[in-house]
């Protein structure tokens, strides 16, 4: 692993302490011809795709100044020069650099140099998948190297190989190729039956029947949640619709059966599949006539919509919401109001990197959040500025690797949580809601993570219904007899 | 020596500042060509205005002192405004700005000059401790990290010897001649180096418009590989 020619010329290799390995599944491990395979899948991309101005740019002005190690909470956790954004995207600017341009071509002909080898592959498959993709180096490196890009093309071309965590592949065959078309593989029976099964826990708490609707044609919004939510966060859902409820939007939206997954784990890993899930979602945009595309609470699944539905839909393009700026215009609206009496314990908010890196969705759940929080705390650094939940880039739905997520990649989130001293951590994203909920666990915070809507269900005035002291109290009474 | 002297004032320096106004054009001629080519209509979709503010944050980097870069990043910051200041308005070299480019800029007075040209040079030996000491830095250094920053030191010690014979223990014209020739030999590497950001420092900051990505490339890519029947 550490031999001499494995590691580009910027790295002393003797500086570099081994550090212990994560390995992940792979469906079929690749074990021969892996750097003649790199090379002709990177050609490929470089002839089709046009990521070459980026790279040929960074090869130039790379200043390695180091100022991404600092800001990625990998490196802060290990100490270890391997885990430095730049020393990780390196790996594959030399490799573009040797093989793709001149200069590098007539360099290695003179000097030797940089040789693409099986450890450096190694290299790759480890570090491309210790990264997660949050992109905090990327606001703090002066030149503007977006590690996060690099780290997805490095790992498009190892997944044309045959090198992509199973957990991943997996999911998104099934996504794509199978009879599903979603990452959970919930079938479209399950799904009804889990809506009745939500209606049926909403008139029972919130004392309204709400039927969700199912395929209804030429609606405004068309529903999409990180379809793992259906079965693991059933608050969450029930919270989205007791807003669209609420706000008398009911007959405005709808989920649909042909496709309702919002997950795209091909932003994180492939530009072939990422556009490929986009269309599948705009197809069913399309049949259902809808005019908007209204993304649940999950980070990752809104920022592949917000920003590949205008690149990859063609002419049929929609508007892109996040649930939260949603809601947020409701209250602004006067459309729905949260009682500020309900939510009595100290509450702090994780910002998702998908949606904050960008300052896309800050100051909204922020916004909504104090208008019924009376304790809201926010941990530090936030917004913008936050770290990682360390479950990104998909690194949550890879299991095998959960001691890392919690003991290296999750520790300073870990911490951040247990300096503000809340009761409740809000993560509006269903990865950073498991990555959080294992991380509170695995360190012992006492403190639960859910949802904002999670949160506003139990907050919400819901016309007709039981309001939400009532709701508060019959909960108290119910733990109470529990 | 007072022939080296002028040839290096005068043929020399117009070539090598053309080398280096050629190399860094070819260079966002070579980037602009490719992004209008390659991006075409997804120009539009780029968030531009983050891209710009962004960029414009790191005029004045005071949101970017993080916790185990202050001290780098501002010696790192004010070596970037000595670099500049002083070759571009030092009085001397206003002439030759004017002679060749026939534009007037401002100028430094002479004590501002020398104390500015000082505080880089002491702002390169920080920058230079820095990557020999520290065990993060030193890790990602590459040996051109430790040689540009030698290259750049050069001119200004020397330029600052010619202008203060009383520090200057060599004769002047030698001291002169070494300012010169290490000036040009700067001129000439920029296009070639990490120096070139100073034409790519945009062009590096425009990932928002590289995440554009194109429409059916993953498509033919895929097929490229693996044929029409390509399987996730």
């Amino acid at each position: 692993m550490n031999g001499k020619a494995a590691v580009p010329a910027a790295v002393d290799p003797t500086s570099i302490p081994a550090e212990k390995k994560y390995p992940y599944y792979i469906e079929r491990p690749v074990t021969h011809n892996r750097v003649e395979r790199f090379l002709e899948a990177f050609a490929a991309i470089l002839k089709y795709s046009d990521y070459k101005p980026l790279l040929d740019s960074y090869c130039t002005s790379s200043a390695k100044c180091n100022r991404c190690a600092v800001a990625c909470p990998i490196f802060l956790a290990t100490g270890n020069p391997r885990d430095i954004p730049c020393y990780r995207t390196n790996l594959l600017l030399e490799t573009y650099k040797r093989y793709f341009t001149i200069v590098g071509w007539l360099k290695s002909r003179l000097t030797g140099g940089f040789e693409l080898t099986e450890e450096i592959i190694d290299d790759m498959l480890d570090g491309f998948y210790r990264c997660t993709a949050c992109r905090r180096c990327t606001r703090e490196c002066p030149m503007g190297v977006d590690h996060g890009l690099i780290t997805h093309l490095g790992r498009y071309i190892l997944s044309l190989i045959g090198i992509v965590p199973k957990a991943l592949q997996v999911s998104v065959r099934e996504q794509l190729e199978g009879e599903t078309h979603n990452t959970s593989k919930v079938p479209r029976a399950a799904l009804l039956n889990t809506l009745e099964f939500l209606s049926e826990e909403m008139e029972e708490n919130l004392g309204v029947k709400m039927e969700f609707p199912v395929d209804r044609p030429d609606r405004d919004f068309v529903f999409f949640c990180a379809v793992s939510d259906y079965l693991l966060e059933p608050d969450t859902l029930m919270g989205n619709a007791a807003v669209l409820y609420a706000s008398g939007d009911w007959d405005r939206w709808t989920i649909g059966t042909g496709n309702y997954d919002g997950i795209n784990y091909g932003l994180f890993y492939s530009d072939w599949h990422l556009e490929r899930i986009i269309k599948q979602l705009v197809g069913e945009v399309t049949r259902l006539n809808g005019r908007r595309i209204l993304i649940g609470e999950c980070g990752h699944a809104s920022r592949s919509a917000h920003d590949f539905v205008p690149v990859f839909a063609g002419g049929e393009t929609y508007p892109v919401i996040n649930f939260m700026e949603y809601t947020l215009d409701c209250i602004r609206k006067g459309k729905i109001t949260l009682d500020s009496d309900i939510i009595d314990k100290r509450v702090t908010y994780h910002d998702p990197c998908n949606i904050a890196r960008s300052g896309w969705i800050v100051d909204q759940p922020r916004e909504i959040i104090r208008t019924f929080v009376k304790d809201f705390v926010d941990m530090k650094p936030s917004g913008r500025d936050n770290f990682c939940c360390g479950g990104g880039g998909g690194l949550v739905s890879v299991d095998e690797i959960h001691d890392f997520r919690m003991s290296i990649a999750g520790k300073i989130k870990a911490e951040q949580l247990r300096q503000t001293g809340a009761e409740i951590c809000i993560a509006p994203c269903a990865n950073c809601k498991k990555q959080l909920k294992e991380l509170v666990e695995y360190y012992e915070i006492p403190c639960r993570v859910m949802g904002l809507h999670d949160l506003i269900l139990k907050a919400i005035h819901i016309p007709g219904g039981k309001s939400p002291r009532a709701r508060k109290e019959e909960a108290a009474l119910f733990e109470t007899n529990a | 020596m007072e022939q080296w002297i002028n040839f290096a004032k005068g043929p020399l320096f117009a070539l090598t500042f053309m080398i280096m106004v050629l190399g860094l054009l070819r260079l966002v001629v070579i980037q602009v060509y490719s992004i209008l080519t390659g991006k075409g209509r997804r120009l539009q979709n780029a968030p531009w205005r983050k891209i710009f503010s962004e960029a414009a944050s790191w005029v004045v980097p005071v949101r970017h002192l993080i916790p185990g870069t202050k001290i780098f990043s501002t010696v790192s910051y004010l070596f970037h405004v000595g670099v500049l200041a002083v070759p571009l308005f030092l009085a001397d070299h206003i002439a030759l700005w004017e002679d060749f480019l026939k534009i007037n800029l401002p100028e430094l007075n002479y004590g501002l000059a020398d104390f500015l040209t000082l505080f880089t040079i002491a702002c390169i030996f920080i920058l230079l401790g820095f990557r020999i000491f520290s065990p993060r830095l030193r890790s990602m250094s590459r040996l051109s990290d430790y040689a540009l920053l030698f290259a750049i030191l050069i001119p200004f010690i020397s330029g600052y010897a010619a202008h203060n014979p009383r520090y200057n223990p060599f004769p002047w014209d030698a001291m002169m001649l070494i300012h010169l020739l290490s000036a040009e030999l700067l001129f000439v590497i920029i296009p070639f180096t990490k120096l070139a950001h100073i034409v790519l420092f945009f062009f590096d900051r425009i990932s928002g418009l590289h995440w554009q990505l194109r429409p059916g490339s993953g498509d033919k890519v895929a097929e490229a590989l693996y044929g029409k029947e390509a399987r996730v």
